[in-house]
């Protein structure tokens, strides 16, 4: 968890949303598993969520990912323009093992000057907002 | 097309201008109507786009004493959808569903809703809801994000933004419409404090509270106006679905498919163009987007402005007026006037010589488009 200076920033941090699309995303977080929306006729990965196969229409369902990936892009915060982390943070573009192209965004617990584009990360679902819900930061591993 | 930017107006722009978003459209419209020497009666058709402070067309229109209007169409989007609306304007022209539109944009960008902050609390629901636990919420991060892939693949650096700050700083000291005009050297750009890396302060557009009209009209009432008129010759729009982390090359923007559109449709090529406003955000998205449209080949932007190629007596003068990030975050819409007065030859000290097509560009990341005008009817 973030420490911070501010009691309030980490309620006040932004809280997602779910609708009848993510619900089983957040489901999933919530209980410890990170799971990706998937098709169940051509098995291509999708994020984010819907209930039909962007490529084929067909229907999808959440399934388990090993959350494992790379930093496929990054920045550091330096200004706190959005409340929820202590400044400076990472936040990480990782795509995951599974599939070219499915990304998500997480803050990498990790040194700022450590990080860069290709490092191996893997997830760790952690409380947002008012803790209902959990979200992906990440923490770097050995390839 | 037979359709011409006829009048332009504007308001002035400041940090805090302590007035409504429709009043200032409303000053902005009709000093566009009195450039073209033409009357609030003789518009019939006006458009805007909004994602934070606006107003209605239906406001603006009452605001001009105009009871009545064949199309009026505010559009949820950003900066991605100024030169479509020009050019869907034309487009129903040509159909013959109005004589003359108004597109303006009106905002208090700077002391209203500023895009690049949030406070809480703070739901997020539909596509930004997954980047709601890292606060990855606003332009400038996605932004960002992109332009740290491009560092990667093409060795483009900080200073090759800052060479797009710095030079669309010195075309704004001359300007005294701009916000930004004190002169600003490398040394300067790198000491500006961070925002998110890889971008500092000087990396951002300058927001600020004002409103932008374009009055567009055919050409039975263009040859009549007061002002020369400047022609749209094109447009080409290229609005993505992906979104800003799944989108799958951020070093490239939504140009790399616009621009040979742009192309193919005008006949014209990117080497053809006196002046470009290249939409500016934030540097980055100028930096893709000249390599987008073929200004520039890809990782070559940097020094393309450090050779002075960007500039007067350069390969083509990119942002005369400064940009959004040294004249004002009108959402854009303030290229197409800048085009239009240096087509027209009325830029004064900035005036490109002998500028003849402009090359007007709307939006970054997955979505946007661009708009090429001509001084010379087509
Ligand atoms: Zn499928």
């Amino acid at each position: 968890m973030t420490t911070t200076s501010d009691p309030g920033a980490v309620t006040r941090a932004p809280v997602p949303v779910p609708d009848a699309d993510s619900a089983g995303f957040w489901e999933s977080t919530r209980d410890g598993v990170l799971s990706i929306d998937r098709c169940t006729q051509c098995r291509r990965w999708q994020h984010p969520p819907l209930e039909a196969c962007r490529h084929c229409g067909q229907p999808t369902r959440f399934e388990p990912v090993s959350g494992r990936g790379e930093v496929f892009s990054f920045i550091v915060v330096r200004q706190p323009t959005v409340p929820g982390h202590e400044p400076p943070y990472v936040v990480g573009l990782v795509e995951l093992a599974e599939q070219s192209g499915i990304r998500l965004t997480g803050v990498v617990r990790a040194p700022v000057d450590a990080v860069h584009i290709g490092m191996p990360v893997e997830v760790r679902l952690m409380p947002v907002g008012g803790g209902e819900f959990r979200g992906p930061e990440f923490v770097p591993v050995s390839r | 097309m037979s359709v011409a930017i006829v009048g332009i107006g504007r308001t002035e722009y400041t940090r805090r201008s302590g007035r409504t978003p429709r009043a200032m459209a409303v000053e902005a419209s009709r000093a566009a109507i009195a450039d073209a020497g033409l009357t609030p009666g003789d518009v019939d058709g006006m458009v805007t786009f909004h994602v934070n402070d606006s107003c209605q067309p239906t406001e603006v229109a009452w605001g001009l004493g105009v009871d009545q209007l064949s199309w009026a169409n505010a559009v949820l989007g950003g900066g991605n959808l100024v030169a479509d609306q020009i050019a869907t304007a034309a487009a129903v022209i040509e159909a013959g569903l109005c004589r003359a539109v108004i597109v303006y944009r009106s905002l208090n960008g700077r002391s209203g809703h500023r895009l690049g902050t949030m406070e809480g609390p703070i739901e997020v629901a539909g596509e930004w809801q997954f980047d709601a636990p890292a606060s990855w919420l606003v332009p400038p991060q996605w932004f960002a994000m992109w332009a740290r892939r491009h560092q990667h693949v093409y060795g483009s650096t900080c200073e090759d933004l800052g060479q797009i700050a710095v030079q669309q700083r010195a075309h704004a000291v001359p300007n005294e419409h701009a916000m930004m005009r004190t002169p600003m050297t490398m040394e300067d750009y790198l000491a500006g404090r961070w925002i998110n890396e890889p971008f500092r302060v000087y990396d951002c557009t300058a927001e600020v509270d004002g409103a932008v009209a374009i009055l567009v009209a055919g050409e039975d009432i263009a040859v009549t106006c007061r002002q020369s008129p400047v022609w749209l010759l094109g447009s080409a729009n290229s609005q993505g679905g992906s979104g800003w982390s799944a989108w799958d090359d951020p070093t490239a923007m939504y140009a790399r498919t616009a621009g040979p559109q742009l192309w193919n449709r005008t006949g014209l090529r990117p080497g053809d163009m006196d002046l470009a406003c290249m939409y500016d955000c934030f540097t980055y998205t100028v930096m893709a987007t000249m390599e987008g449209f073929g200004l520039c080949e890809p990782g070559q932007v940097g020094p393309f402005f450090a050779e002075g190629r960007a500039t007067y007596g350069g390969d083509v003068v990119i942002n005369p007026h400064g940009g959004l990030l040294s004249e004002g975050y009108i959402h854009g819409l303030n290229h197409h006037f800048e085009a239009a007065l240096q087509l027209r030859g009325q830029a004064g000290t900035r005036q490109v010589q002998d500028a003849n097509l402009a090359l007007v560009t709307a939006g970054g990341g997955p979505y946007g488009g661009a708009n090429i005008y001509s001084r010379e009817h087509p």
